[in-house]
């Protein structure tokens, strides 16, 4: 209980100047837990030395709908927000707490941390494929920003370290979206075509009925693509300087695929139904994913990076192209079973195309 | 620098070193990870390791025992020769270059592979890698003509 017990607290007036009333109560005494002391960790106060008593309890069911902060004590006839996803299984994920922790100590700025002016001339067709890459990145990245934003607003408010942890994302693929314009843009070069057949996948990241299933499509699916993309970003930079963005960004795409993969396993136990509409979502996604990752324009720009100059868009682009296809579909079937999902069992993807032998396949390694 | 890639001292001079600079790191921003390092060297004289970095330093270079790399959150399987030719790189360079970073090393997965249990624990290694890249670059302020 709050309680000031200095005397003059009774001797408050009751009206303002102006005749407004005033509300003492918050200094006379609430429900709130108070006298709490955290204890700061090594490297400062964060939200899980803050996460104690009545603060750090994040309910199943939050009773009430509005924008009160968790812990507080809040006034029965406090008004519905309208949101929509009340159930922690709806948003929660067992790390998203560190992870919002680590999203703010790992900011970045590509203003600031990316050395623009040691960029190089490069041959007119490498120079060409990464402004083309870029200009897919761009694209994508603002569609990651997009997706948290629609739903967060109906995301009820006890689970304010699941918002944060958004925030955060939307911050960090702004910033995505920043770094590969200015890259297009740094060494003579600009944006290039933005083709027609990325919309698939993008819209049914958008448009997915559920957060969940915009989740699993985003967090999980596309964002592990992504992810993989950033560390070929990395094999295929020309220079050290687009070695550094791509990795970077890597850092930042990891944290929301480990958010993904841990909202999915929560969504699973808290609703083991929820698997079908998952599952659902990614029957469609995948195929789009395939449809996306194969496009004419996308792997022609990663044939000539990965290859090292068009002239070797054979002999070693494609090859090394369908090796890390492999890896990257690997990596997301593997982080599926983490999630609790089987996909394995389910998915329509070529597996033996892409060279996934499923029997060899633990469930576990990568 | 090559000479001592299988050298448990030497990881713990890159861990004095980051320890001694967490300036460094500071934009980098913190860590929790928990590295194991399993490099096979021709004549048996492997290396197994454990690094276990915290906040903006590397709180412990330790062996690994049999098994032990279970403990770690993920851990990079290769030869000394790989290792090798990344810190001889670094010391040329200043820092590793060209498709000698760890992240490239470790992409295809032929010569260095990064593995663990847990997709989690093996997501952490490209969610710190900037961090752990800038550890390893350490050995270009190592090598004898730096000193
Ligand atoms: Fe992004
Ligand atoms: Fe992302």
């Amino acid at each position: 209980m709050a309680l000031a017990t200095d005397e003059s607290v009774h001797e408050l007036p009751e009206m303002t100047p102006m005749g407004n009333p005033l509300d003492w109560s918050w200094l006379r005494g609430t429900r709130a837990e108070w006298g709490m002391n955290p204890v700061p960790s090594r490297r400062g106060l964060t939200m899980m030395d803050i996460a104690t008593g009545t603060y750090g309890e994040v309910l199943e069911e939050p009773p009430y709908r509005s924008m009160a902060p968790r812990g507080a004590d809040i006034d029965e006839d406090t008004p519905d927000m309208g949101y929509i996803l009340n159930h922690k299984s709806q948003v929660w994920a067992d790390n998203v707490v560190e992870l919002y922790e680590e999203a703010v100590a790992r900011q970045w700025s590509s203003t600031r941390d990316i050395p623009w002016n040691e960029l190089q001339e490069l041959p007119s067709d490498i120079e060409h494929a990464m402004c083309q890459l870029c200009t897919v990145l761009t694209e994508i990245e603002m569609i990651a920003t997009d997706l948290p934003a629609k739903w967060m607003w109906r995301m009820n408010h006890h689970f304010v370290e699941a918002k944060m942890f958004l925030a955060t994302q939307i911050m960090d693929e702004a910033r995505h979206a920043d770094v590969f314009r200015k890259r297009a843009l740094a060494n003579g070069g600009g944006l290039l075509l933005s083709g027609s057949g990325d919309e698939s996948l993008l819209r049914s990241i958008l448009e997915a009925k559920t957060y969940t299933q915009a989740s699993a499509l985003l967090h999980l699916l596309g964002e592990g693509f992504i992810l993989d993309v950033f560390r070929q970003g990395e094999l295929i930079a020309p220079t050290h300087v687009e070695k550094k963005i791509f990795r970077l960004s890597m850092q930042d795409e990891a944290r929301h695929v480990a958010y993904g993969t841990m909202h999915i396993r929560q969504a699973i136990a808290g609703d083991p139904d929820v698997a079908d509409e998952i599952h659902e979502a990614l029957d469609h996604g995948e195929q789009f994913l395939i449809e996306f990752g194969t496009s004419p324009v996308l792997s022609s720009a990663l044939a000539i990076l990965l290859g090292g100059g068009s002239e070797h868009i054979e002999d070693k682009g494609f090859p090394m192209q369908s090796l890390l296809a492999t890896k990257i579909f690997t990596s997301y079937l593997a982080r599926c079973e983490r999630a609790g999902l089987n996909r394995i069992d389910r998915t329509d993807l070529p597996l033996e195309l892409l060279g996934i032998d499923i029997d060899a396949f633990d469930r576990t390694g990568v | 620098m090559s000479d001592r890639v299988n050298d448990l001292a030497f990881y713990q001079d890159l861990a004095d070193l980051m320890n001694a600079h967490p300036d460094q790191y500071e934009t980098l921003g913190e860590v929790d990870f928990t590295l194991g390092v399993l490099m096979a060297a021709e004549g048996g004289n492997d290396l197994r390791l454990r690094l276990r970095f915290e906040d903006l330093g590397c709180a412990d270079v330790s062996p690994l025992s049999e098994g032990g790399e279970a403990s770690c959150d993920c851990w990079l399987e290769g030869d000394t020769d790989s290792w090798g030719e990344m810190f001889d790189d670094i010391t040329t360079n200043g820092r590793a270059t060209g498709r000698r970073t760890i992240n490239s090393l470790t992409l295809v997965g032929d010569r260095i592979d990064v593995r663990g249990d847990d997709p989690m624990g093996v997501d952490k290694f490209f969610r710190f890698n900037q961090t752990i890249q800038q550890f390893f670059d350490g050995a270009a302020q190592l090598a004898p003509s730096s000193a």
